[in-house]
C-alpha cells in the first residue's frame, strides 16, 4: 500500500524563507552601517586646552574673536612704530576689546595691561565679571596669537608662560575650522 | 595654509555635473594679462575682496544679484563664468556649499578657493543642526564686524600668495577697509553709550545674528526658523511662541529682504517689538554694500536697545 504524506495547506516554508532573507537583510546592514559609521567626536581636547565653539560663554566667544582680529592690527603697528602699543592705546584705536564702551562693559569689563613674557609682550585683561567672562591673556610672540583664559578675577602668572600659566589653573582657547556639512 | 586645490568631483553633484553638460560648451574666458580675476558667492564677499583688490584686479559675481541664497540651484550659465577666473573666494561654512560642485563640473575644477573663514572661531548652527554635536556650524560669519575683519584679512593674505606682485596693495588695502569696518562699530556703540541700556532678550526669525550680537554682549535666546531657511510649522511656531513669552524676550529680530508672513502673528501673539536686519544678500554687488547695510544693522541694534531700556 502506497502512503504518500500531504503537506497540509500553509505557508510555513514561504515564511520561513522570507524570515531567513529579511534576517540576512538586517544582518547585512547592520554591518554596513557598523563598518561605515562616522568616527566618534574627536579626542578630547587636553585639560589646558578649551574649545570656543562649545566652552566659552556667549561673552566669551565675542571677546575671544576680538582678541583674534586685534592680534593683527597690534602686530602692524608694532612693525610700523617699533613697539607695542598700550592698551589706552589701543583704545583710542576703537580696537575692541580694548576701547572702554558699552560692549566691554556687557562683556565683564576687563581692566587691560600691557605684560613682557619670555619671548615677546601679552595683554592680560582681568574681569570684573568673571561670571559673564573670564580673564583673559593675549599673547604676541612673532607667530602669532595665542589666547588664554580662566573664570577668576585674577592676573595671571608672571611671566604668563605656558607651563606657569597651565599651572595656575589657565585654559588655552583653541578654534576649529568646519566646512559647510553639504560641501 | 587655507588656499586648498578644490576637491575631485564628487558623486553627489550629478545634478551639476549633468546642467554643466547640456548647456552650450564651455569656454574658458581669458583674463586681462596680469589682471587676476577672483570669483565670489555671496554679496558680502564682493564686498570685501572688492575693498581688497581695488584696480589691481577683478572682482566677479559667479551668482546673478537677485537670487536668494538659501535656495540658490546652480545654472549652465553660473558654472561657465567659473572658467574664466583665477581663484574663488568662499564662505565655505554652509552658504555655498553648492560652488564646490560648480567648481567640479566647471573647466577649472581644480581651480584654488580661498577658505575666508579658515581663522574664524565658528560657532554652533542655531536651531535643530546644533544638536549635532556643534559639528554643523552657523555660516552667517560675514554677519558681523569682528568676524568680517578675521576674513578679509585672511582673503588678502591668501589672495596675495596667489599674486605676489599685488600683496602688499591688497594687505594695505584689507588693513585700511577693516579700520572703516571698525568705525562703524564704534560709532554704533558710541550712540548705545548714551541711549541706555547694553541687556537684551533677543530672539531671531533666521539664526543668521548670533556673531553680531556676541559683539555686543548679546545672546540669542530662541530662533524661529527650525533649521537655516526652513519656515516653521504650525506646532513649532505654537512652541517658539510658548518659549518667547517664557524666556520673557523683549525684542524679535526679523528679515529684512525676506519677508515671512507668519513673523506677523509672532508678533501680535507676543506683543513683542519687531525690527528687521539686512541679510546682506539682496540687491546688486557693490564695493560699499557690505558698509552700507552693517551700518543699518548696527543702527537698528542700537535703536532696539534703547527702546528696551526702562
Amino acid at each position: 500500500m502506497h502512503h504518500q504524506i500531504v503537506r497540509r495547506a500553509g505557508a510555513e516554508r514561504e515564511t520561513l524563507w522570507v524570515l531567513l532573507a529579511a534576517g540576512a537583510i538586517l544582518v547585512s546592514a547592520t554591518l554596513a552601517v557598523g563598518l561605515r559609521a562616522a568616527p566618534d567626536a574627536e579626542a578630547p581636547l587636553a585639560a589646558h586646552l578649551i574649545d570656543s565653539r562649545t566652552g566659552l560663554t556667549a561673552a566669551e566667544q565675542g571677546l575671544y574673536a576680538d582678541l583674534k582680529a586685534a592680534g593683527e592690527e597690534i602686530a602692524a603697528l608694532r612693525t610700523a612704530e617699533g613697539r607695542a602699543p598700550t592698551p589706552a592705546e589701543l583704545a583710542t584705536e576703537a580696537l575692541p576689546p580694548f576701547a572702554a564702551d558699552p560692549s566691554a562693559a556687557a562683556r565683564g569689563g576687563h581692566a587691560w595691561i600691557l605684560a613682557e613674557t619670555g619671548h615677546g609682550i601679552a595683554y592680560v585683561g582681568i574681569s570684573a565679571a568673571p561670571e559673564l567672562a573670564g580673564s583673559l591673556v593675549l599673547r604676541l610672540d612673532g607667530h602669532g596669537a595665542e589666547i588664554w583664559l580662566k573664570r577668576a578675577a585674577e592676573a595671571p602668572p608672571a611671566p604668563p608662560e605656558d607651563a606657569a600659566l597651565s599651572a595656575a589653573g589657565w585654559k588655552r582657547i583653541v578654534s576649529t575650522f568646519t566646512a559647510g556639512v553639504t560641501r | 595654509m587655507t588656499i586648498l586645490p578644490n576637491r575631485g568631483p564628487n558623486r553627489r553633484l550629478i545634478l551639476a555635473g549633468a546642467l554643466a553638460a547640456t548647456a552650450a560648451p564651455i569656454r574658458a574666458f581669458a583674463a586681462p594679462a596680469g589682471r587676476r580675476r577672483f570669483g565670489v558667492t555671496l554679496h558680502p564677499y564682493y564686498s570685501y575682496v572688492a575693498n581688497i583688490v581695488g584696480d589691481a584686479a577683478e572682482v566677479v559675481p559667479v551668482i546673478p544679484a537677485g537670487f536668494n541664497p538659501h535656495a540658490y540651484e546652480p545654472r549652465p550659465e553660473d558654472i561657465q563664468r567659473i572658467g574664466g577666473l583665477d581663484a574663488m573666494v568662499l564662505n565655505g561654512i554652509g552658504h555655498d556649499d553648492f560652488a564646490g560642485r560648480m567648481i567640479a563640473a566647471s573647466a577649472k575644477p581644480s581651480l584654488p578657493v580661498v577658505e575666508a573663514n579658515a581663522d574664524v572661531p565658528l560657532l554652533p548652527a542655531a536651531g535643530t543642526a546644533a544638536r549635532a554635536a556643534g559639528k554643523v556650524v552657523n555660516p552667517h560669519s560675514f554677519l558681523s564686524i569682528t568676524n568680517s575683519v578675521l576674513q578679509v584679512s585672511t582673503i588678502a593674505r591668501e589672495l596675495g600668495r596667489l599674486d605676489p606682485d599685488n600683496a602688499a596693495a591688497y594687505a594695505a588695502n584689507a588693513r585700511a577697509y577693516s579700520r572703516r569696518l571698525r568705525q562703524l562699530r564704534a560709532d554704533a556703540l558710541a550712540k548705545l553709550a548714551t541711549a541706555g541700556t547694553a541687556t537684551l532678550r533677543v530672539a531671531t526669525i533666521h539664526g543668521a545674528y548670533d556673531y553680531l550680537l556676541r559683539e555686543f554682549g548679546l545672546e540669542v535666546s530662541a530662533v524661529v526658523e527650525p533649521a537655516h531657511g526652513i519656515e516653521p510649522s504650525p506646532a513649532q511656531l505654537a512652541e517658539t511662541i510658548a518659549t518667547m513669552r517664557k524666556l520673557d524676550v523683549q525684542v524679535i529680530f526679523s528679515e529684512l529682504n525676506f519677508p515671512s508672513a507668519y513673523v506677523e502673528t509672532i508678533r501680535r501673539e507676543t506683543g513683542i517689538r519687531l525690527y528687521a536686519f539686512s541679510h546682506i544678500s539682496h540687491g546688486d554687488y557693490a564695493p560699499d554694500l557690505f558698509e552700507r547695510e552693517m551700518a543699518r544693522n548696527l543702527d537698528t541694534l542700537v535703536l532696539a536697545m534703547a527702546e528696551a531700556s526702562p
